[in-house]
Protein backbone atom coordinates (compact mmCIF):
# COMPACT_ATOMS: atom_id res chain seq x y z
CA UNK A 1 0.00 0.00 0.00
CA UNK A 2 3.01 2.48 0.72
CA UNK A 3 4.69 1.65 -1.98
CA UNK A 4 1.13 2.00 -4.17
CA UNK A 5 0.96 5.93 -2.88
CA UNK A 6 4.39 6.41 -2.91
CA UNK A 7 4.40 5.56 -6.94
CA UNK A 8 1.87 7.36 -7.61
CA UNK A 9 2.92 10.48 -5.72
CA UNK A 10 6.03 9.74 -8.27
CA UNK A 11 4.00 9.69 -11.43
CA UNK A 12 2.11 12.68 -10.18
CA UNK A 13 4.84 14.83 -9.94
CA UNK A 14 6.22 13.32 -12.85
CA UNK A 15 3.54 14.14 -15.12
CA UNK A 16 2.63 17.56 -13.62
CA UNK A 17 6.31 18.12 -14.88
CA UNK A 18 6.45 17.57 -18.74
CA UNK A 19 2.56 19.43 -18.58
CA UNK A 20 3.98 22.58 -17.14
CA UNK A 21 7.03 22.51 -19.35
CA UNK A 22 5.09 21.55 -22.26
CA UNK A 23 2.94 24.52 -23.28
CA UNK A 24 3.26 27.36 -21.58
CA UNK A 25 6.74 29.01 -20.99
CA UNK A 26 6.15 31.97 -19.06
CA UNK A 27 2.76 33.51 -17.54
CA UNK A 28 0.78 35.46 -20.25
CA UNK A 29 -0.13 39.41 -19.59
CA UNK A 30 -2.86 39.58 -18.09
CA UNK A 31 -3.00 43.33 -17.20
CA UNK A 32 -4.49 45.58 -19.57
CA UNK A 33 -2.71 49.20 -18.47
CA UNK A 34 0.49 47.03 -18.55
CA UNK A 35 -0.28 46.11 -22.23
CA UNK A 36 -1.47 49.43 -22.81
CA UNK A 37 1.67 51.64 -21.01
CA UNK A 38 4.40 49.81 -21.58
CA UNK A 39 3.00 47.66 -25.18
CA UNK A 40 2.83 51.53 -26.76
CA UNK A 41 5.96 51.01 -27.40
CA UNK A 42 7.64 47.63 -27.31
CA UNK A 43 6.67 44.26 -26.74
CA UNK A 44 5.16 43.84 -23.52
CA UNK A 45 7.27 40.97 -21.62
CA UNK A 46 5.62 38.85 -19.40
CA UNK A 47 6.70 40.29 -15.81
CA UNK A 48 7.96 36.55 -15.05
CA UNK A 49 10.91 36.84 -17.74
CA UNK A 50 12.52 39.08 -14.85
CA UNK A 51 12.83 38.95 -11.21
CA UNK A 52 11.49 41.56 -9.11
CA UNK A 53 14.85 43.53 -8.08
CA UNK A 54 15.41 43.76 -11.56
CA UNK A 55 12.15 45.13 -12.57
CA UNK A 56 12.31 47.89 -9.72
CA UNK A 57 15.78 49.04 -11.11
CA UNK A 58 14.01 49.41 -14.72
CA UNK A 59 10.68 51.25 -13.03
CA UNK A 60 13.05 53.52 -10.59
CA UNK A 61 14.92 54.89 -14.52
CA UNK A 62 12.04 55.67 -16.69
CA UNK A 63 13.37 59.02 -17.13
CA UNK A 64 16.07 57.12 -19.13
CA UNK A 65 14.92 54.00 -20.07
CA UNK A 66 16.68 52.56 -22.96
CA UNK A 67 17.66 55.93 -23.50
CA UNK A 68 14.48 57.26 -23.84
CA UNK A 69 11.45 59.04 -21.79
CA UNK A 70 9.22 56.19 -20.03
CA UNK A 71 7.15 58.43 -17.29
CA UNK A 72 4.15 57.44 -16.36
CA UNK A 73 1.80 59.50 -14.54
CA UNK A 74 2.43 58.40 -10.35
CA UNK A 75 -0.85 56.73 -9.88
CA UNK A 76 -0.09 54.26 -13.43
CA UNK A 77 3.29 53.61 -12.07
CA UNK A 78 2.41 52.73 -8.49
CA UNK A 79 -0.21 50.26 -10.27
CA UNK A 80 2.49 49.14 -12.75
CA UNK A 81 5.12 48.45 -9.58
CA UNK A 82 2.82 46.02 -8.45
CA UNK A 83 1.92 44.34 -11.05
CA UNK A 84 5.26 43.59 -11.90
CA UNK A 85 6.67 42.65 -8.17
CA UNK A 86 3.19 40.66 -8.05
CA UNK A 87 4.02 38.29 -11.17
CA UNK A 88 7.74 38.64 -11.10
CA UNK A 89 9.80 35.83 -12.22
CA UNK A 90 11.28 34.35 -8.80
CA UNK A 91 7.26 34.03 -7.85
CA UNK A 92 6.33 31.98 -11.02
CA UNK A 93 9.27 29.29 -10.86
CA UNK A 94 6.71 26.46 -11.70
CA UNK A 95 6.99 28.19 -15.12
CA UNK A 96 10.24 27.14 -17.06
CA UNK A 97 11.49 30.07 -18.14
CA UNK A 98 10.79 31.89 -14.82
CA UNK A 99 12.89 29.58 -13.33
CA UNK A 100 15.93 28.92 -15.56
CA UNK A 101 16.18 32.89 -15.69
CA UNK A 102 16.16 33.10 -12.01
CA UNK A 103 18.68 30.38 -11.92
CA UNK A 104 21.40 31.30 -14.37
CA UNK A 105 21.55 34.77 -12.75
CA UNK A 106 24.89 35.37 -10.57
CA UNK A 107 24.96 35.54 -7.21
CA UNK A 108 23.74 39.19 -6.63
CA UNK A 109 23.24 39.85 -10.10
CA UNK A 110 20.38 42.12 -11.10
CA UNK A 111 19.72 42.23 -14.26
CA UNK A 112 19.18 45.43 -16.40
CA UNK A 113 17.31 43.97 -18.44
CA UNK A 114 15.81 40.39 -20.28
CA UNK A 115 18.18 39.94 -23.11
CA UNK A 116 21.16 40.66 -20.70
CA UNK A 117 20.51 37.51 -18.18
CA UNK A 118 22.81 34.68 -18.68
CA UNK A 119 19.94 31.91 -19.84
CA UNK A 120 19.18 34.72 -22.27
CA UNK A 121 22.76 35.37 -23.67
CA UNK A 122 23.27 31.38 -23.84
CA UNK A 123 19.82 30.55 -25.37
CA UNK A 124 20.50 33.03 -28.18
CA UNK A 125 23.85 32.66 -28.49
CA UNK A 126 24.01 30.68 -31.73
CA UNK A 127 22.18 32.97 -34.03
CA UNK A 128 23.91 35.08 -36.60
CA UNK A 129 24.54 38.48 -35.31
CA UNK A 130 23.22 40.28 -38.34
CA UNK A 131 19.98 38.11 -38.03
CA UNK A 132 19.38 39.53 -35.14
CA UNK A 133 20.70 43.46 -36.30
CA UNK A 134 18.62 43.54 -39.25
CA UNK A 135 15.99 46.13 -39.46
CA UNK A 136 12.97 43.48 -39.02
CA UNK A 137 13.98 42.65 -35.99
CA UNK A 138 16.60 45.06 -34.66
CA UNK A 139 17.69 43.50 -31.57
CA UNK A 140 17.18 41.00 -29.27
CA UNK A 141 14.65 42.65 -27.00
CA UNK A 142 12.07 42.40 -30.12
CA UNK A 143 10.86 39.40 -28.88
CA UNK A 144 8.27 38.80 -31.08
CA UNK A 145 9.99 39.57 -34.06
CA UNK A 146 10.77 35.48 -34.46
CA UNK A 147 9.31 33.95 -31.71
CA UNK A 148 5.62 34.38 -33.46
CA UNK A 149 3.90 33.11 -30.21
CA UNK A 150 5.75 35.73 -27.41
CA UNK A 151 2.52 37.31 -26.49
CA UNK A 152 0.82 33.81 -25.24
CA UNK A 153 3.99 33.26 -23.35
CA UNK A 154 5.33 30.37 -25.48
CA UNK A 155 8.77 30.61 -26.34
CA UNK A 156 9.44 26.90 -28.26
CA UNK A 157 11.39 26.32 -30.57
CA UNK A 158 9.04 25.47 -33.38
CA UNK A 159 7.25 28.63 -32.98
CA UNK A 160 10.36 30.16 -34.06
CA UNK A 161 10.51 32.11 -37.65
CA UNK A 162 13.18 34.53 -38.09
CA UNK A 163 12.71 37.11 -40.64
CA UNK A 164 15.09 36.05 -43.82
CA UNK A 165 16.08 32.69 -42.25
CA UNK A 166 12.90 30.55 -41.49
CA UNK A 167 12.35 28.13 -38.93
CA UNK A 168 15.25 27.45 -36.37
CA UNK A 169 16.08 24.05 -35.74
CA UNK A 170 19.21 23.40 -33.93
CA UNK B 1 -26.29 55.22 -41.30
CA UNK B 2 -27.44 57.46 -38.38
CA UNK B 3 -26.12 54.74 -35.52
CA UNK B 4 -22.87 55.09 -37.20
CA UNK B 5 -23.18 58.96 -37.24
CA UNK B 6 -24.07 59.57 -33.70
CA UNK B 7 -20.88 57.91 -32.24
CA UNK B 8 -18.76 59.67 -34.91
CA UNK B 9 -20.10 63.01 -33.70
CA UNK B 10 -19.93 62.25 -29.89
CA UNK B 11 -15.83 61.62 -30.50
CA UNK B 12 -15.84 64.31 -32.65
CA UNK B 13 -17.32 66.57 -29.48
CA UNK B 14 -14.85 64.99 -26.98
CA UNK B 15 -12.14 65.70 -29.33
CA UNK B 16 -12.75 68.86 -29.90
CA UNK B 17 -13.58 69.61 -26.42
CA UNK B 18 -10.18 68.17 -24.92
CA UNK B 19 -8.19 70.13 -27.42
CA UNK B 20 -10.17 73.00 -26.42
CA UNK B 21 -9.45 72.42 -23.34
CA UNK B 22 -5.21 71.43 -23.46
CA UNK B 23 -4.76 74.71 -25.98
CA UNK B 24 -6.83 76.92 -23.24
CA UNK B 25 -4.79 76.20 -20.60
CA UNK B 26 -1.59 76.60 -22.85
CA UNK B 27 -2.80 79.86 -24.14
CA UNK B 28 -3.00 81.01 -19.95
CA UNK B 29 0.60 79.63 -19.33
CA UNK B 30 1.85 81.38 -22.46
CA UNK B 31 -0.22 85.20 -21.71
CA UNK B 32 1.24 85.12 -18.35
CA UNK B 33 4.87 85.62 -20.05
CA UNK B 34 3.39 87.27 -22.91
CA UNK B 35 0.44 89.42 -22.13
CA UNK B 36 0.40 90.45 -26.10
CA UNK B 37 0.48 86.96 -27.37
CA UNK B 38 -2.36 86.05 -29.67
CA UNK B 39 -2.48 82.37 -30.85
CA UNK B 40 -0.45 79.24 -31.75
CA UNK B 41 0.40 78.84 -35.09
CA UNK B 42 0.42 75.58 -37.45
CA UNK B 43 3.55 77.30 -39.32
CA UNK B 44 5.52 77.36 -36.09
CA UNK B 45 4.20 73.72 -35.05
CA UNK B 46 5.45 72.59 -38.48
CA UNK B 47 9.05 73.41 -37.78
CA UNK B 48 9.00 71.81 -34.44
CA UNK B 49 7.91 69.10 -35.12
CA UNK B 50 9.42 68.54 -38.98
CA UNK B 51 13.26 70.12 -37.68
CA UNK B 52 16.24 67.80 -36.77
CA UNK B 53 17.88 67.93 -33.18
CA UNK B 54 20.64 66.08 -31.08
CA UNK B 55 17.85 64.04 -28.72
CA UNK B 56 17.95 62.43 -25.67
CA UNK B 57 20.15 59.40 -27.13
CA UNK B 58 22.77 61.95 -28.21
CA UNK B 59 21.68 60.99 -31.92
CA UNK B 60 20.14 63.55 -34.13
CA UNK B 61 16.55 62.97 -34.21
CA UNK B 62 13.20 64.50 -34.79
CA UNK B 63 9.21 63.76 -34.51
CA UNK B 64 9.36 62.33 -38.11
CA UNK B 65 11.90 59.80 -37.77
CA UNK B 66 9.28 58.10 -36.09
CA UNK B 67 5.77 59.77 -36.96
CA UNK B 68 6.96 59.83 -40.50
CA UNK B 69 6.40 63.34 -42.47
CA UNK B 70 2.34 62.23 -42.97
CA UNK B 71 0.66 62.01 -39.74
CA UNK B 72 -1.88 60.40 -41.63
CA UNK B 73 -0.34 57.06 -42.16
CA UNK B 74 1.35 54.71 -39.56
CA UNK B 75 5.08 55.54 -38.31
CA UNK B 76 7.37 53.04 -36.57
CA UNK B 77 9.21 53.21 -33.28
CA UNK B 78 12.66 54.00 -34.58
CA UNK B 79 14.65 52.22 -31.20
CA UNK B 80 12.34 49.15 -31.13
CA UNK B 81 10.15 48.65 -34.55
CA UNK B 82 6.93 48.73 -32.88
CA UNK B 83 3.96 50.35 -35.17
CA UNK B 84 2.68 53.68 -34.35
CA UNK B 85 -0.97 54.59 -35.49
CA UNK B 86 -1.60 57.53 -37.39
CA UNK B 87 -0.98 60.85 -35.54
CA UNK B 88 -3.58 62.99 -37.15
CA UNK B 89 -6.76 62.99 -35.37
CA UNK B 90 -8.09 62.84 -38.98
CA UNK B 91 -7.29 59.47 -39.32
CA UNK B 92 -6.87 58.42 -35.77
CA UNK B 93 -10.24 59.17 -33.94
CA UNK B 94 -8.59 57.96 -30.84
CA UNK B 95 -5.74 61.09 -31.10
CA UNK B 96 -6.07 64.14 -28.61
CA UNK B 97 -9.09 62.77 -27.01
CA UNK B 98 -7.42 62.47 -23.23
CA UNK B 99 -5.48 65.54 -21.63
CA UNK B 100 -3.22 63.17 -19.95
CA UNK B 101 -2.56 60.81 -22.84
CA UNK B 102 -1.58 64.43 -24.29
CA UNK B 103 0.70 65.73 -21.45
CA UNK B 104 2.18 62.16 -21.48
CA UNK B 105 3.42 62.18 -25.13
CA UNK B 106 4.32 65.88 -25.19
CA UNK B 107 6.38 65.33 -21.88
CA UNK B 108 8.18 62.21 -23.38
CA UNK B 109 8.58 63.29 -26.52
CA UNK B 110 9.68 66.40 -26.53
CA UNK B 111 12.49 64.85 -24.02
CA UNK B 112 13.35 62.56 -26.23
CA UNK B 113 13.40 64.87 -29.79
CA UNK B 114 14.99 67.95 -28.13
CA UNK B 115 16.23 66.55 -24.62
CA UNK B 116 14.51 68.85 -22.41
CA UNK B 117 10.57 69.55 -22.24
CA UNK B 118 8.64 71.73 -24.70
CA UNK B 119 7.17 75.10 -23.45
CA UNK B 120 3.73 76.01 -23.17
CA UNK B 121 4.10 78.17 -26.96
CA UNK B 122 6.22 74.99 -28.49
CA UNK B 123 3.62 72.19 -27.19
CA UNK B 124 0.23 74.90 -28.27
CA UNK B 125 2.06 75.40 -31.83
CA UNK B 126 3.01 71.60 -32.27
CA UNK B 127 -0.85 70.36 -30.94
CA UNK B 128 -1.96 73.23 -33.44
CA UNK B 129 -0.35 71.74 -36.41
CA UNK B 130 -0.81 68.06 -35.70
CA UNK B 131 -4.37 68.55 -35.11
CA UNK B 132 -4.87 70.41 -38.91
CA UNK B 133 -3.18 67.54 -40.57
Amino acid sequence: MKYLIFLTIVLNSLFAESYSSGKTDVAPVNNQLYIKECGSCHFPYQAGLLPSNSWNKIMSNLDKHFGVDATLAPEDFATLSKYLNDNSAEKNMQYKRSNRIVSSLLPGQVADSISTTPYMIKKHKEIRKDLITQPEVKGLFNCVACHTTAEKGIYGERDINIPNYGRWED
Amino acid sequence: MKILLIPALLLNLSFAAVVDDYLGSLKQEVIKENPSFTGFDAKRGEEIFTSKHIGKKGKEISCTTCHTSNLSNSGENTFTGKTIEPLSPKANSKRFTQIKEIEKWMKRNFNDVYNREGTALEKGDVTTYIINQ
